[in-house]
């Protein structure tokens, strides 16, 4: 081989070279609305929904904007005191376009399932990503969190906290070993709702090898139950997150019918905190959750 | 300047005041300058000013005209001072049909919306009009009849969301009304309709009046009264089928800026449509800067903020009424 065409050679493999080398560092994302292609990893981020704060939060990224309905204690301290401080967008239901777009984020984060009609919008103020929050199961969240740390260059990092999450979840599961049935609900003065083994908590309860009371396969997340199809559901073991002061169950306990209930008889009704349980829906709070069981039904 | 030609200028001045002061408030403060370079240059503020709050003006100015017309001529027809669009069922009809048709397409080009709004809306005033046939109405009759309607059709609203539950922003837009969201692409659909049917609207007021001395006496004049009555209530329905279809059931609008215009101008609808259509648009465009700017950055729907005001005007309504 001449000098020449050794030269020339080199130089082809080089460019080559850096041509892979763009190539890998542009992260391809498929989310619900189509694929996105992020040049650099995004460092503004705005998120719509509070399981992707958790996963912003294993990432160990804050977001710069959070729509958090105005009330930075919705976000769960375990995930707050990961991130630093954030500005409100808003409420989830109709977070405020003006307040994303004045962050001038690099990546928004959107809920799939609430936030589709702004969608273009969204894109109009910078790359959007569309996952799944709103009625997400506990293993479909953590196929997202991948999803949202390959969007921010940190698959790395989030595998390796994620190993010690599921062994976590290995361990406690083989301690549980229990053949009562567990049962998260909502209430609010308005009503109870079963959380099925479709929803997040439920999920994440079905994950640690506990039974549910429900018939499996309805394929619902929520259930809105009154007195009488808790007393048909029954459960050993029931965990309450309350969203108002005042609730149906003040109201129930009254009845005399409530004696028939399990947890009438034994200290196995427990109040929990519905954020951790009911709105957060992520991989700390699934910790949380599994935790909390913990410290209940193990000895 | 005569007093009527007063009270239009200075409608259209407070009109343009409340678009300025739309333009320059929001979740972001902007100073001045930033907004004005923006609109010519566009820039770092572009979508918040050009994408955002310009729209939003643009669309509530339009709906409010086309909520005002379209209870202009029902209250014109029916010769009820309780009658609009909304609490007929109408806005009902078109909200439970749009909304339908975005849950089984969510997808679909937002162009389909009005005319998907304008089947539910036609459809819910012919269902009116036969419960009138069939038992003679009063007028208070016929507005309780509406009342009924229109609350089983927002049930039905509730219904299929609950049954749903897939987007629960949307919800909000259609049972309260809102314009969250709404950006140019919505003009679009919207603009054509009220550019027709505004106009026409226009050229049916001669008549209108000529209705309000009776059946008999406008026959008498010239007026082929049943063709008029059609024409009007079909204009009257489709406009507020239309606006619906855009930013969802925002309430009491057609019922009260007839009202306010007729305080203001006196009876003649030549002279109330356009000062109606001044109130309407001065109605949703207060409405929807105040959703935005009450507690920012947190929105308000504006059919909330409309239903404040028109929730208990409408009671008064039925107070002073008495021809029951």
């Amino acid at each position: 081989m001449t000098q020449r065409s050794a030269l020339l050679f080199f130089t082809l493999l080089t460019v080559q070279l850096s041509v892979f080398n763009l190539k890998a560092q542009a992260a391809v994302i498929n989310h619900d609305n189509g694929t996105l292609r992020l040049q650099n990893p995004p460092s503004r981020i705005v998120v719509l929904a509070f399981s992707f704060v958790d996963a912003l939060a294993v990432a160990g990224i804050s977001p710069v904007g959070i729509a958090d309905d105005g009330d930075k204690n919705r976000i769960i301290t375990s995930v707050r005191n990961q991130i630093g401080s954030w500005q409100s967008v808003g409420s989830r239901y109709q977070p405020s376009l003006e307040a994303v777009a004045a962050l001038k984020p690099d990546l928004i984060i959107a809920d799939s399932g609430r936030h589709q009609s702004i969608y273009q919008d969204l894109t109009r103020i910078a790359p959007t990503l569309m996952l799944k929050n709103r009625g997400v199961t506990y293993q479909e969240n953590l196929q997202v969190m991948l999803k949202i740390a390959a969007a921010l260059d940190k698959t790395e990092q989030v595998k390796k906290r994620l190993q010690q999450h599921q062994d976590l979840m290995r361990d406690l599961k083989k301690q549980f070993n229990s053949q009562a049935t567990f049962q998260f609900a909502v209430i609010s003065d308005k009503g109870m709702w079963l959380h099925s083994p479709e929803s997040y908590a439920g999920s994440v309860i079905a994950e640690l090898g506990l039974k549910s009371p429900l018939k499996t396969g309805g394929g619902e997340a929520y259930l809105a139950a009154g007195f009488e199809q808790l007393l048909k559901t029954n459960p050993d073991w029931l965990f309450v997150g309350q969203y108002t002061r005042q609730t149906v169950l003040d109201k129930w306990q009254k009845n005399p019918l409530w004696k028939i209930l399990t947890v009438s008889k034994s200290p196995q009704l427990v109040y929990v905190s519905a954020n951790v349980w009911s709105l957060a829906g992520g991989m700390l709070a699934a910790e949380q959750i599994a935790l909390e069981l913990a410290s209940h039904i193990l000895p | 300047m005569s007093r009527y030609n007063r009270i239009l200028a200075g409608g259209f001045s407070l009109l343009l005041f409340l678009s300025l002061i739309s333009l320059f408030s929001g979740a972001q403060s902007l100073t001045v300058k930033t907004v004005i370079s923006t609109l010519i240059n566009g820039g770092d503020a572009d979508f918040i000013i050009n994408q955002y709050r310009l729209p939003r003006i643009f669309i509530a100015v339009l709906t409010g005209i086309g909520l005002a017309v379209s209870g202009v001529l029902t209250q014109g027809i029916i010769r009820n001072p309780l009658a609009s669009p909304d609490l007929m069922g109408i806005s009902g009809g078109a909200g439970l049909s749009a909304c339908t048709v975005l849950l089984i397409r969510p997808d679909i080009n937002i162009s389909w919306l009005p005319p998907a709004a304008l089947l539910g809306g036609f459809s819910a005033a012919l269902f009116i009009w036969l419960l009138n046939r069939w038992h003679n109405p009063s007028p208070a009759r016929l507005a309780l009849a509406g009342i009924a309607v229109s609350a089983f059709l927002t049930s039905c609203i509730n219904f299929l969301l609950v049954l749903h539950p897939v987007e629960v922003n949307s919800a909000m837009i259609w049972l309260t009304g809102s314009l969250w969201g709404r950006s140019w692409d919505y003009i679009w659909p919207l603009l054509p309709w009220l550019i027709i049917l505004v106009p026409f609207s226009f050229y049916l007021a001669w008549s209108l009046d000529l209705c309000a001395l009776g059946d008999e006496t406008a026959g008498a004049l010239g007026v082929n009264t049943q063709r008029l009555q059609i024409m009007a209530l079909a204009s009257a329905v489709a406009l507020a089928s239309v606006c619906v279809a855009v930013c969802g059931t925002i309430s009491f609008v057609g019922l009260l800026a007839p009202h306010l215009a007729r305080l203001l101008v006196g009876s003649r609808h030549k002279l109330i449509l356009p000062a109606a259509a001044l109130t309407g648009a001065l109605l949703v465009l207060s409405a929807d800067t105040l959703a935005r700017n009450l507690a920012p950055p947190l929105e308000l729907p504006a059919g909330v903020l409309t239903a404040v005001l028109g929730a208990p005007y409408f009671i008064f309504l039925l107070h002073r009424y008495k021809g029951w």
